[in-house]
């Protein structure tokens, strides 16, 4: 399959089952809310050794928050639930609670939940105070700057983890120019995030190393660098493979992305210097997720 | 169309009158001819409830209306469960809505003490005037209403909120004497004014009042004047309920607090609106 002069790849992108939750980040203003937001998103690419991916899904207007403020929704995924229990008390902890004037409110109603401020309250050394409101409970903790104001608990939902586009292109620049495109059309989307830096990724890996300590190490198939090694499987003009790896809560959401996404892929075309989208799998025995190319295409 | 369960007071007698027989006939979904069978002490006879009030439908029924009340029937929604909607037209006696299980009790007239009492979820709405001791313990016990939502269109006498543990007391009107007074937690609002001793002796909850109580307890310690972000989300739940407290904006937040009551380690609040 070609559109525009890419080759669309005959194979699928290997995803994992995750738990996700989302919470919503209020503060006096967008500049607040989002540097709380940044802040506790920041080193959680991967779970491979961050153990949560998280990242912004999207700045949500003053009549859509609880507190009529400024808001901020994220996404955090990770593999189990003790995990994600962790690293959001962790990350709220140290990242919302400390952010002036914010607030932090569960983003998604699920029978299922976990802590949010359930914990966190013991920060206010007994000071704290709780208001039950409809049927969700509210905790008050005194601050410096008045009070910091958390819901009790968040909902948590099955998700996934792991969809990926990879691109081929004839030089770097390209190669960006691609997935700049891509991941400005999938950011449009809801229940999504792409939780590597900028949504793009260099680095791609391959499951195990040569090394037995490592878990993952560099896709050596894919380095421009190493093309004529054994496995490498570049042709000889192509000079950068990026990747683009996409968390979503239903199979519905990442598959949309990955259509918006190598819908604007293709849109710049073989003039732009664009060879080639594939996907990135372990031939199909670690993910219990795939995602076929060329069906996603036809959607 | 839903059907509608009628409780019909006949006139016949002046003496008081427990209505716990309606939690009782609910909880057996009796029908009206099993309910009339029902025996209840009234003055120094045991009657049956056919002698007293006409029935029609079953108290299976989600809905149902007491017509014909008066201030003389007690604990008028006793215990009424979860998906349960008793309309009571006229007034009531002591004990409206007690122990009451999330249902939703309207009174289109006044009640008269302990209304709410120990009432633990559900919605009682008064159209009138409470009288003392609203969303309270029963007397002697040390925990009040634990839950649930009480609207008063009217005024609330005494005591409202003593011992209350958890839950909103709505009150349109005035509030009387002793507000809140050894309050557990919760939350009192009223639009109107209030009495003296406001939070006497509460450790915890918050009295948000539009105006300083006649008297100030002199223990309540002034903490100054402060945006709060959690009345927004108070807010959105008052105005859930239809009336004049849908009147306030919802980013209204900015209050004047008072912090106690320090005599018995207190740290629950009084909160007036500033603007």
């Amino acid at each position: 399959m070609i559109i525009n002069g890419v080759l669309i790849d005959d194979t699928f992108s290997e995803a994992f089952s995750m738990r996700a939750t989302r919470i919503v980040i209020t503060a006096i203003n967008y500049k607040w809310a989002r540097h709380a937001a940044e802040t506790m998103t920041g080193f959680a690419t991967s779970v491979i050794g961050c153990r949560v991916e998280a990242g912004i899904e999207r700045a949500m207007g003053n009549h859509e928050t609880p507190d009529g403020r400024p808001g901020i929704s994220v996404l955090l995924f990770s593999t189990d639930r003790k995990t994600l229990q962790k690293q959001l008390e962790t990350r709220v902890g140290q990242c919302v609670l400390t952010c002036p004037t914010t607030a932090v409110f569960a983003g998604m109603d699920s029978e299922d939940t976990i802590a949010l401020g359930k914990n966190l309250r013991y920060f206010g050394d007994g000071y704290q105070s709780s208001k039950l409101i409809g049927d969700k409970r509210f905790w008050r903790v005194p601050v410096m700057d008045g009070e910091f104001v958390c819901e009790e608990s968040t909902g948590i939902t099955s998700a996934i983890g792991g969809g990926n586009l990879l691109v081929f292109a004839r030089n770097i620049s390209q190669a960006l120019l691609a997935c700049e495109a891509a991941i400005d059309s999938m950011s449009m989307l809801p229940n999504i995030i792409l939780p590597f830096p900028g949504g793009g990724v260099r680095s791609g890996s391959k499951v195990g190393s040569k090394y037995p300590e490592l878990s993952a190490s560099t896709n050596h198939y894919y380095c421009p660098t190493l093309k004529g090694q054994p496995g490498n499987v570049l042709d000889k003009n192509i000079e950068a493979v990026m990747e683009i790896v996409i968390d979503g809560l239903s199979t519905k959401d990442v598959r949309l992305a990955m259509k918006r996404g190598i819908d604007a892929i293709c849109d710049l075309g073989k003039s732009q210097g664009i060879e080639k989208i594939t996907g990135g799998n372990y031939g199909g025995k670690l993910g219990q997720h795939h995602f076929h190319l060329r069906e996603i295409v036809n959607d | 169309m839903t059907n509608i369960t009628t409780i019909t007071f006949n006139n016949s007698t002046n003496l008081r009158i427990d209505m716990r027989w309606v939690s009782s006939a609910i909880n057996n979904a009796c029908s009206a001819e099993k309910a009339k069978k029902i025996t209840i002490p009234v003055g120094n006879k045991t009657t049956e409830i056919g002698e007293l009030f006409d029935i029609t439908g079953d108290f299976s029924n989600s809905d149902i209306v007491l017509n014909n009340a008066s201030e003389k029937f007690d604990y008028i929604g006793y215990q009424l469960p979860i998906s349960k909607r008793l309309t009571v037209e006229g007034d009531c006696g002591h004990y409206a809505g007690a122990e009451l299980a999330g249902g939703k009790l309207i009174i289109n007239g006044n009640t008269s003490d302990f209304s709410a009492c120990a009432m633990h979820s559900g919605v009682l709405e008064v159209k009138g005037n409470s009288g003392n001791y609203t969303g309270s313990a029963y007397a002697g016990h040390k925990k009040g209403m634990s839950g649930g939502t009480v609207l008063v269109h009217g005024s609330a006498e005494d005591f409202t909120g003593d011992l209350m543990r958890r839950g909103i007391i709505m009150v349109v009107g005035n509030i009387g004497s002793y507000c809140g007074s050894r309050m557990i937690a919760g939350t009192i609002t009223t639009l109107g004014t209030v009495g003296n001793h406001a939070g006497s002796g509460m450790r915890r909850g918050t009295l948000l009042f539009s105006e300083l109580p006649s008297e100030m307890n002199s223990t309540f310690i002034n903490c100054g004047r402060h945006n709060l972000g959690y009345l927004t989300l108070l807010l959105h739940e008052l105005r859930t309920y239809d009336s004049e407290f849908k009147s306030l904006h919802s980013m209204r937040r900015r209050v004047q607090r008072y912090m106690g009551d320090p005599s018995v380690g207190g740290l629950g609040e009084i909160l007036i609106w500033i603007g």
